[in-house]
């Protein structure tokens, strides 16, 4: 019976085709994106303005209009016009005597008429950078396709930074070390480390100090979060929370590209994002394209997995068997399974749902 | 095809994990269950689109059964209608996944008309962002951003009798008027109105130019009579318009289906209307569901259903929030072993990350059992003041209790599956215990709005799982003391003797399906329907006759007796302890668990029926 795993792409070498979107609520800005345009990974391709609330401003009042006065004719907006805070709204009389209503607000009109304008505030302007260097495919007022090749990583969990830097490997005696070195001189200053083991809040306390550009470890405390997400910087963990194993096939793609800069998106989670968290080094193709991740295959024999939970999880292998009925596993429940051969030779059941492919 | 001559019916039940089908058919001459499959859910970047999910359940259903399903024509998904042994006569979908709807609930009065509104809601997935009324002492700038600022999917307009005053609820329309007017970029929220049927005529001009706009009867015709089913009906359309405005290719299969796509607990609640019309004792059926995002109780009582979705609460999606509702406190009650808090947040994180996973060691199972009780507990805490019931007030007499999502039909064995149900809902006297792996009451309560006649001949030809009746005496235990004196006779003449301890749990290992006498003794100071002494003819099921005598309400062991007495239940729920001896008919091996042969029982006065009933289930 076909079984449509998840799928996690490690590979050394992938065409990478990523969809940057303005959130739904944003009114797009005009945007100066054009298709087969090359983007680098920091370069901002939309730009939108997110309305909120909206301010009701009596006119006739503001202006002290009499009740005979026609008070649309001293509206000088227009809905849908975007206007500046301080922008004149309204305005009554003539010269000196005059007077004049100013927008209170960066923001949009949204309806001027009779004696009202309704202003929607201008919350926060939105820029979206492109996160991979690439090409362009697509451009729609709110979306952005870009196409790119090189090695791809998707992890766990980001705390929702993003940096294009170089990076290389903690230094054997860890944190400890980095702690000692002179801020001003230190190879580590605006690199990003990995880390192959779980990190702790001294090890970002130093990363922190020590001005990197990023932190990318297999697991650190659940407790962690919050601090994470405060920090000006990329933190990407591979496998998840608590003391989790690095999954090898990770460390041993980032030790091969040592040096090399990459794109480090550290995607904070949300079901329903497009984006998860992932490292994409950009590497030379030769001039081929390169193979795009399938995201949607059943498993087969010979399938290259990560498994994903206890006891195994982090541990990657081959799949040598798909046994035709459910069978028991260790924690007693009765499930699809398929047989992995570890790394070690074992070959192991892992239930279907606890295995994603390695794509 | 009209549905009156449809023969085969495909229903799809999209979860946020699971995409569930199950195919029901004519067997000679009778509707019945016959295959059902599974898949994962694909609601969620990156494939967002859930006619995968779909496609691929009803592609393992295909290699199960041989039977075509899928359509070759690239604009329908399955082949409909039925021709040469494949594709089916009807499909029809049901859906608990996907971001619930957010709605905005506008009502005359806080007491009536808005807790009316709330409970068509409660119905539903959906969240209410915020609420209006004419007592609100917000200004009108702040009531306009109170409507919009969570960009609600609907706003729920209820409130006057029928023909009452008017001019109060308009006002509230007009100020809903406004905010829609102003709303220039993103989706404009639909709006359902279920209030005074007098002002239809001018709600329709008022909204309609600038949304859709849904109407139901009043909710609240008359200050005394409350009247939810139509709105919860219309409701149910506009969950469907929602879900196939939303992203997640739910439009395409709402199309396949005759009704669209229907919240899964529409299915439940109409199952529940149905079971609660039969003849049954007790006051109606039980059904809890715990899923991955979402958990529902629904409850026929009376055959008045009654229903309570939590769309924060599960053990996949929303473990994190459910942890942190329940507390680790309540949770490690139910662990047998130690485990710091920092390793539990960092297991509810990890199972966040990846929530279709499932428990891979004995120590993750229980933790997550340890979730869905009390989780079940919480949800049912939460209906008791509508069943009428008080804090701290037993669990009425509900026939059957259902339990359906894959935390609680998934189990090491049926026995766990009974135990967790026991101790999440801790009924008293005798509980006829089933599950629903397939989400079939679902399925089937949809059917029951279009043939009614496939939900009766489904249900009767067993599409539920039947674990057997649990015997829950009311009253305190003594540890360790005789508490129930069970004798159960095979209809072979081989008979079984056992003595259930205060404390214990026990499942008589009698085959499903075997129909026994059993003759129970209870210890002074506990009954089950006020009788200390029953004797009657019962159908074992899945997990045989289940005897709990851990005391109403339950006992739960001090912590340092946890693991210990842990240990014992899950041993006797698994199948894997000593078990009663096995005697040869007439022969007795347990003095102390001796039933005197001679001994009169007091038979409960309705022991016919009971006995019909078991036999039927």
């Amino acid at each position: 019976m076909p079984y449509y795993p998840e799928v996690a792409t490690i590979q050394g070498l992938v065409r990478v085709i990523r969809e940057r979107r303005l959130p739904s609520e944003a009114v797009p800005r005009p945007t100066h994106t054009i298709s087969n345009a090359p983007v680098e990974a920091m370069q901002v391709i939309l730009e939108g303005d997110v309305y909120r609330e909206f301010r009701i401003i009596d006119v006739g009042a503001a202006l002290k209009a009499r009740r005979k006065e026609n008070v649309a004719d001293m509206i000088e907006v227009d809905a849908g016009q975007q206007v500046q805070f301080g922008h004149e709204l309204a305005r009554r009389g003539r010269g000196r005597r005059a007077r004049v209503l100013h927008s209170p607000a960066d923001g949009l009109i949204v309806l001027a008429e009779d004696r009202r304008i309704i202003l929607q505030v201008s919350e926060r302007a939105i820029e979206i950078q492109a996160k991979i260097p690439g090409q362009v495919q697509e451009v729609e007022p709110h979306l952005v396709r870009i196409a790119g090749s090189g090695a791809l990583i998707q992890c766990a969990w980001g705390n929702g930074g993003f940096c294009y830097e170089a990076f290389r490997f903690l230094p054997e005696e860890g944190f400890v070390k980095l702690s000692k070195l002179d801020v001003s001189i230190s190879e580590y200053r605006q690199m990003v480390i990995i880390s192959p083991y779980p990190i702790n809040k001294g090890d970002l306390l130093v990363a922190q100090q020590q001005e990197v550009a990023g932190v990318v470890a297999p697991s650190m405390s659940s407790d962690l979060r919050e601090f994470a997400m405060g920090l000006k910087f990329p933190v990407i963990l591979t496998e998840g929370f608590g003391q989790r194993r690095p999954t090898t096939l990770i460390y041993t793609l980032l030790q091969s590209n040592m040096g090399r800069q990459a794109a480090f998106n550290a995607a904070a989670p949300d079901r329903w994002s497009w984006e998860r968290p992932e490292i994409m080094i950009p590497l030379p193709t030769g001039g081929s394209t390169p193979p795009t991740p399938a995201l949607d295959q059943a498993l087969q024999v010979g399938a290259q997995v990560r498994m994903t939970r206890a006891p195994w999880d982090g541990l990657t292998g081959e799949v040598v068997e798909l046994p035709p009925a459910p069978q028991v596993i260790e924690s007693g429940l009765r499930l699809p399974c398929a047989r992995v051969q570890l790394a070690d030779g074992q070959a192991r059941l892992i239930p279907l749902a606890n295995i994603e492919v390695v794509g | 095809m009209g549905f009156e001559n449809i023969n085969s019916v495909l229903v799809a039940d999209i979860g946020s994990v699971q995409t569930r089908l199950v195919l029901i058919d004519l067997v000679e001459g009778q509707y019945r269950l016959v295959s059902s499959s599974r898949a994962r859910t694909t609601v969620e970047p990156p494939l967002a689109n859930v006619s995968l999910g779909l496609e691929h359940a009803a592609q393992a259903m295909t290699e199960r059964i041989g039977r075509q399903l899928l359509s070759p024509e690239p604009d329908q998904v399955f082949m409909i209608p039925e021709a040469g042994g494949h594709g089916v006569d009807e499909f029809l979908a049901t859906s608990s996944a996907g971001r619930p709807m957010k709605v905005f609930l506008v009502g005359l009065t806080p007491e009536i008309s808005l807790l009316s509104g709330k409970r068509v809601l409660a119905g539903s997935y959906v969240t209410v962002t915020n609420t209006l009324s004419p007592d609100d002492r917000r200004t009108e700038e702040e009531q306009i951003n109170a409507i919009l600022q969570d960009d609600p999917d609907l706003i729920l307009i209820v409130g006057g009798t029928d023909d009452g005053a008017d001019d109060i609820l308009l006002e509230l329309v007009r100020i809903v008027r406004t905010a829609l007017s102003l709303v220039m970029h993103g989706m404009v929220p639909s709006v359902l109105f279920a209030g005074n049927q007098a002002l239809r005529k001018q709600v329709r001009n008022l909204l309609a130019p600038l949304t859709s706009v849904f109407f139901a009867k009043n909710v609240r015709p008359s200050l005394e009579d409350e009247q939810l089913f139509p709105a919860q009906i219309e409701l149910a359309l506009v969950y469907d318009d929602y879900r196939s405005r939303s992203t997640g290719g739910f439009s395409e299969v709402g199309r396949q289906s005759q009704v669209g796509v229907v919240p899964t607990t529409q299915g439940y609640i109409s199952a529940i209307r149905y079971l609660g019309e039969l003849p049954q004792k007790g006051v109606g059926p039980l059904y809890v569901d715990v899923g991955s995002a979402n958990s529902v109780v629904v409850a026929g009582v009376h055959k008045e259903p009654h229903y309570n979705i939590r769309t924060d609460l599960g053990v996949g999606h929303h473990i994190v929030q459910t942890m942190e509702t329940i507390t680790l406190d309540k949770l490690r009650r139910w662990l047998p072993f130690e485990i710091d808090d920092e390793a539990l947040w960092d297991y509810a994180h990890n199972k966040q990350l990846h929530p279709a996973t499932v428990p891979g060691t004995p120590e993750d199972l229980m933790i997550e059992q340890a979730l869905a009780r009390e989780i079940v507990r919480l949800v049912v805490d939460e209906a008791r003041p509508a069943w009428g019931l008080g804090e701290g007030d037993l669990l009425p007499d509900f026939r059957p209790v259902v339990g359906a999502g894959a935390i609680l039909t998934e189990t090491q064995h049926p026995g766990m599956a009974a135990m967790l149900l026991l101790d999440a809902l801790q009924p008293t006297g005798i509980t006829d215990l089933y599950l629903d792996p397939h989400n079939l009451l679902s399925a089937l309560g949809v059917i029951a709005y279009l043939k009614p006649l496939i939900t009766v001949q489904a249900l009767d030809a067993g599409g539920l799982v039947n674990l057997g009746p649990a015997f829950s005496p009311l009253g305190r235990v003594r540890y360790g003391r005789d508490a129930i004196k069970v004798r159960i006779q095979h209809p072979n003449g081989q008979v079984f003797n056992h003595v259930v301890k205060g404390g214990e749990i026990w499942m008589a290992p009698v085959l499903p399906g075997v129909t026994a006498d059993v003759r129970i003794r209870l210890r002074r100071g506990l009954s089950i329907n006020g009788k200390q002494r029953l004797r009657m003819k019962l159908t074992a099921g899945a997990a045989g006759f289940i005897f709990d005598a851990r005391g109403r309400p339950l006992a739960m062991p001090r912590q340092k007796d946890r693991a210990e007495r842990f240990q014992q239940w899950l041993l006797a729920m698994t199948g894997r302890d000593a078990g009663p001896s096995v005697a040869g008919a007439g022969t007795v091996t347990e003095d102390a668990g001796v039933m005197d042969d001679d001994l009169e029982l007091e038979l409960p006065a309705d022991m016919e029926e009971e006995t019909a009933h078991a036999l039927l289930s």
